[in-house]
């Protein structure tokens, strides 16, 4: 049981007049090897909630286990959490400063006190991870375009070797087939036995990847379940600010007009294979 | 047809030490009133292009006139900066001062405008994008859509013809990215403001008059939304994506529907379903 969070609350600037509560009693439970998706409008919470997995943020009131170690302890190896759980931030390309690409990813594992050896294996293999080509090593990171970038700076992350990646808006800004690439890589990297969190804006992306989502709304988890069982709450989650796949909201109005569709559809190619059974076969042949 | 306001001929762009041009030899006219999306993938020069039409960079070879005015000459660029704004992808690159008002303020007080007339179009601008409530406020306690609309009013105090949006709703949640979308609609619609936006959103792009399509640095479509995304397999070559509604009405004519061609959104597509299944 990788993460566990229990009944956590944070409030920003307590006491002043700007005080706001970012987390209300927040309470979830992420496994291993699962693919979890963090949802939500900007200022739901998601980025505060995310920067205590990792001991960013920490004793407020509510606990947090990694592994079963509790963070808010006092005592908690915070070094040993930071490797469990490797965090993505936003635009994480902006972080790259080294002069080539692997002196910037080694500077995580050459931190950690490893030898040189292991250090060079870890840069091989991160960079693998990415599908970043072996010629660019030696290459500028700012020379890079803006999703190669962005590869570098997560290869950075994966050199720590996390069991646990947390990723905030890892698409954002990227042209439509470099988010494919991104997301495709994402699963590429859960595949290969990282569980991964990944905060997103886009109902699709999560709909497609995630095996259970969670939904902020002004600091609380307003819905959670397998992407099938939040989407059935279209018109609430729009009401939060939020979309549902362009599917799940046509077989929503598809119903309206009299179409047999079970509530939990919402991907493309089940969707149309629900249509074509309504408007049956006999007639679309004519 | 309206007015050529932007006139771009065959204008390249290379940058200091590229290896090849960033714009090459690219034509475009934009009308008065029109609102322009222009798509393509990361590098191929939209946001090359947009500061050709702001003179921030200036053309290698070839010009480009906006408004009347040459923006390919270095002495005309606080004329063409004067009519044509723009509005770049983070609010906090663009934003200056600490309080909201007096960020819109900006441009007007280094013009040497008078105090009161910066008053009322501060005013005027704030409430147009409808921040005028947080006029006192910090940027820094505002939303990211929020602090966008700021660096929009601080635009629009300058009274330009012309708004270019370089990508300007990418760092946005979906509710930043419909309220500064349908300021910029509101904006082309009501005062008549030509628009060029840059988008990766396919979403908004289906909303324009015109689409650009752009790839290495030319234009490799241009035509109405309708016209550009029918072309499917053309538009995801570019490293473009098409709207989700299009995808499923290939598949639903692959397998045996006859729906027409051109749907793009849900609402169509619902409508022609329950028409279909009506027939």
């Amino acid at each position: 049981m990788p993460i566990e969070i229990k009944h956590l609350t944070h409030t920003y600037m307590p006491g002043s007049p700007f005080e706001a509560r970012a987390l209300n009693d927040i309470c979830l439970t992420i496994n291993d090897g699962e693919f979890i998706g963090i949802i939500g409008h900007t200022g739901s919470g998601k980025s505060t909630l995310i920067s205590y997995f990792n001991g960013l943020e920490r004793g407020a009131s509510g606990a947090v286990l990694v592994n079963g170690v509790d963070l808010s302890d006092k005592n908690a190896d915070l070094i040993a959490v930071r490797r469990t759980v490797g965090l993505v931030f936003q635009y994480p390309e902006y972080q790259l400063f080294e002069e080539t690409v692997e002196k910037d990813i080694a500077f995580g594992p050459t931190n950690l006190g490893l030898t040189p050896e292991e250090v060079e294996r870890r840069v091989v293999h991160a960079m693998h991870l990415v599908g970043l080509d072996p010629s660019r090593a030696k290459k500028s990171p700012f020379d890079l375009s803006g999703g190669q970038k962005r590869r570098v700076a997560i290869a950075g992350v994966l050199a720590m070797e996390p069991s646990i990646l947390v990723l905030d808006e890892p698409a954002a800004g990227l042209d439509p087939a470099g988010r494919h690439e991104m997301l495709e890589l994402i699963s590429d990297i859960h595949e290969s036995g990282v569980t991964i969190v990944m905060v997103s804006h886009s109902m699709d992306d999560v709909g497609r990847y995630c095996d259970r989502l969670f939904v902020l709304s002004h600091g609380e988890i307003a819905y959670q379940g397998t992407p099938a069982e939040v989407f059935v709450h279209g018109e609430e989650l729009n009401k939060i600010g939020l979309d549902v796949p362009e599917c799940a909201k046509l077989a929503a109005r598809l119903r309206k007009a009299g179409f047999d569709i079970p509530q939990d559809a919402y991907r493309m190619e089940d969707v149309a294979g629900y249509i074509v059974k309504n408007i049956g076969k006999g007639r679309s042949d004519r | 047809m309206n007015n050529v306001i932007i006139d771009a001929r065959n204008v390249t762009y290379r940058y200091e030490g590229g290896l090849s041009d960033a714009v090459s030899h690219l034509s475009l006219k934009v009308y008065e009133g029109e609102f322009v999306a222009v798509l393509g993938r990361n590098g191929c020069g939209k946001s090359t292009l947009a500061k050709l039409m702001n003179a921030l960079l200036l053309p290698t070879s070839g010009e480009i006139m906006v408004n009347g005015v040459k923006a390919s000459n270095e002495d005309e660029c606080y004329e063409v900066r004067k009519s044509c704004g723009m509005v770049f992808q983070n609010p906090d690159n663009q934003i200056v001062t600490t309080i909201v008002e007096e960020d819109c303020a900006f441009g007007l007080e280094n013009l040497g405008v008078e105090p009161a007339l910066i008053r009322k179009r501060v005013d005027e601008a704030l409430n147009a994008v409808g921040m005028a409530k947080h006029a006192h406020s910090s940027p820094a306690m505002l939303s990211g859509g929020q602090k966008q609309r700021v660096a929009v009013a601080g635009v629009l105090a300058m009274r330009p013809r012309i708004i270019v949006f370089d990508e300007s709703t990418a760092m946005l949640d979906p509710i930043g990215r419909r309220d500064v979308f349908a300021l910029a609609k509101k904006l082309n619609q009501e005062e008549g403001i030509t628009i060029v936006w840059i988008t990766h959103f396919m979403e908004e792009a289906v909303q324009a008059d015109r689409v650009v399509v752009m790839d290495h640095g030319r234009i490799a479509l241009e035509d109405t939304p309708h016209q550009v995304f029918a072309q499917m397999d053309k538009v995801l070559s570019l490293g473009l994506d098409v709207p989700e509604m299009m995808k499923l009405s290939a598949r639903l004519r692959a397998s045996g529907l006859k729906l027409p061609h051109g749907i793009m959104t849900v609402e169509e597509m619902a409508e022609n379903l329950v028409k279909l299944r009506n027939a």
